[in-house]
């Protein structure tokens, strides 16, 4: 304890003694979601990554997708002077009045992958299309479906928008079809535990199903593996996100299809636009911006590392 | 023309609530509907319908460039295509949507789905050039990203803006689409005012029409 005491001291001391210098690093503050998830924990290493080549300090945190503990971590942020945030939040209306805060304490926030119900309050919310991308994946999963039969939608969480809108885009393509006829639609929350029980009761119930589509890749992940443990391997499931670990399930026969979010690079674009604030203070031309999916299926899925497509 | 769309926004209108046995409270609505960002009274329909004719179809006319002319600047610079015909949002990774002016023959027809579509041969050589969306169902969103006056900022949150790019595939469809006939539609000509996006020059165009005619056999 007084060992770290002192080396604070030291630091401080240090510190103090480059003074204004412009390689006294300014801190970036990256929250996120879990890591559990690959996705967010890809996302914070993409950010931390171009942080860190811009000559940033990192504080890398996570809410756990608690709205209460995402307002702490933002007073830690305040409290420990960064520069900039980049969040990837715990909720479209409950992170409004956490952002704010941050923007009072004269700290900018660079939102990414999820959106808040407002805008003025964070410099920039940099999510993934995910209406069109919804779009792909539905349309690849009418394909594999034979346009007909039962199928079942695991959505994710109530309180991120991008369940919605993913959801609306699966339905705006697959509803055209008639003979595609959905049996149970139910939110599990994004993970992949719970998408695996939720998936073995709604199997009991509809034992005539032919597909799933769900609405990220770990519920894809948990249904694939419970459709696997009932002896059900026929039964096609399409994801939404790009893991690696969906790609691998896709090369070795198993989950069909996802929809590649370019999560690194927009955590890495979050981190250069908030390093051109810093700067200059220039903000992003628009605050609210979208990047396009890509549909990943057997043709494509060697390319696909870490929410990344290789050219 | 301006009356027959508006005439057909209303009908559309009235078709939505009908359905949904609250009809007075929605025509309230469909009257009180305003600004994007306004909580309530979200009318993406009504939205689409105010600026159809009036803002949306001159200004793609006035931007779309013949098809053949659009596709092959594109394949050489999608950059080129883009700042002279199209419109993006400006963030990297956005592809342009262009605007064409497409006249063909049309080679083949699926109207057997509910996104039905024509196959166009463009420029005479017995081959697909483009494939037009001709509805009832209809995939994406390239008439509202082909526009240089909507952006995605002025929207509480991407369900809206989607709901709002929805609007305006609906209202082609009302408007001109569930018109055309959909019988022996091989051989005709074909005129198409549309937008696509630029996915991938390798990648046939999917033109989504702003108006559409369809002729006698060539």
């Amino acid at each position: 304890m007084k060992l770290r005491y002192a080396l604070a001291g030291m630091m401080l001391a240090s510190a103090a003694m480059i003074g204004h210098s412009a390689s006294a690093a300014d801190l970036i503050a990256i929250i996120t979601p879990s890591h559990d998830n690959p996705f967010f924990k890809a996302e914070a290493e993409g950010a931390e990554a171009k942080a860190k080549e811009l000559g940033y300090d990192v504080i890398s945190l996570v809410h756990d997708d608690d709205a209460n503990k995402q307002s702490e971590l933002i007073d830690t942020a305040i409290a420990r002077g960064a520069k900039a945030i980049i969040l990837d939040n715990a909720g479209a209306d409950a992170t409004v009045a956490s952002v704010k805060k941050a923007k009072e304490a004269g700290i900018p926030s660079f939102l990414i992958d999820r959106e808040i119900n407002a805008t003025g309050v964070a410099l920039a919310q940099i999510v993934s299309n995910n209406y069109q991308g919804a779009q792909l994946g539905a349309q690849e999963f009418i394909k594999l479906m034979g346009e007909k039969g039962n199928y079942v939608e695991l959505v994710g969480k109530e309180s991120d928008t991008n369940a919605g809108i993913r959801s609306k885009g699966y339905h705006d393509v697959i509803d055209e079809y008639p003979d595609l006829k959905l049996v149970s639609r139910q939110s599990a929350n994004w993970s992949q535990p719970e998408a695996y029980t939720k998936m073995e009761t709604i199997l009991q119930a509809n034992p005539n199903i032919k597909g799933v589509i769900s609405g990220n890749d770990t519920m894809a992940m948990g249904a694939e593996a419970a459709l696997k443990a009932a002896g059900r391997s026929d039964v096609i499931v399409v994801g939404f996100d790009g893991s690696n670990d969906v790609r691998d399930s896709i090369k070795q026969g198993g989950i069909k299809a996802t929809v590649l979010q370019p999560a690194y690079r927009e955590a890495q674009l979050a981190v250069e636009q908030a390093d051109a604030y810093i700067k200059t203070k220039t903000p992003p031309k628009t605050e609210k911006q979208l990047m396009d999916c890509v549909l990943i299926n057997a043709s494509n899925a060697d390319k696909l590392e870490t929410f990344a497509l290789k050219p | 023309m301006r009356w027959v769309g508006f005439a057909a926004a209303i009908v559309a209108g009235l078709l939505l609530t009908s359905c949904r046995l609250i009809a007075t409270a929605d025509v309230t609505a469909l009257a009180n509907a305003s600004a994007p960002n306004g909580a309530g009274g979200f009318d993406p329909d009504k939205m689409v319908a105010s600026i159809w004719s009036t803002k949306v179809v001159p200004y793609i006319e006035k931007k779309a460039g013949p098809f053949v002319e659009v596709r092959d600047v594109a394949a050489k610079s999608p950059d080129e295509a883009g700042a002279k015909y199209g419109y993006r949002a400006k963030s990297e990774d956005t592809p342009w949507t262009l605007m064409v002016k497409l006249d063909g023959v049309i080679i083949a027809a699926d109207t057997e789905s509910r996104a039905s579509t024509i196959s166009v041969d463009a420029s005479g050589q017995g081959k697909a050039d483009a494939i037009v969306q001709i509805g009832p169902a209809m995939r994406g969103t390239a008439i509202r990203d082909a526009l240089d006056f909507v952006s995605f900022n002025d929207f509480t949150n991407q369900i809206d803006f989607a709901r709002y790019g929805k609007a305006f595939n609906t209202y082609v469809n009302h408007a001109t689409l569930e018109k055309l006939s959909r019988d022996a539609l091989v051989g005709r000509k074909v005129t198409v005012l549309g937008a696509y996006p630029l996915v991938s020059p390798a990648e046939t165009p999917l033109v989504t029409p702003v108006e559409i005619s369809i002729g006698p056999k060539s």
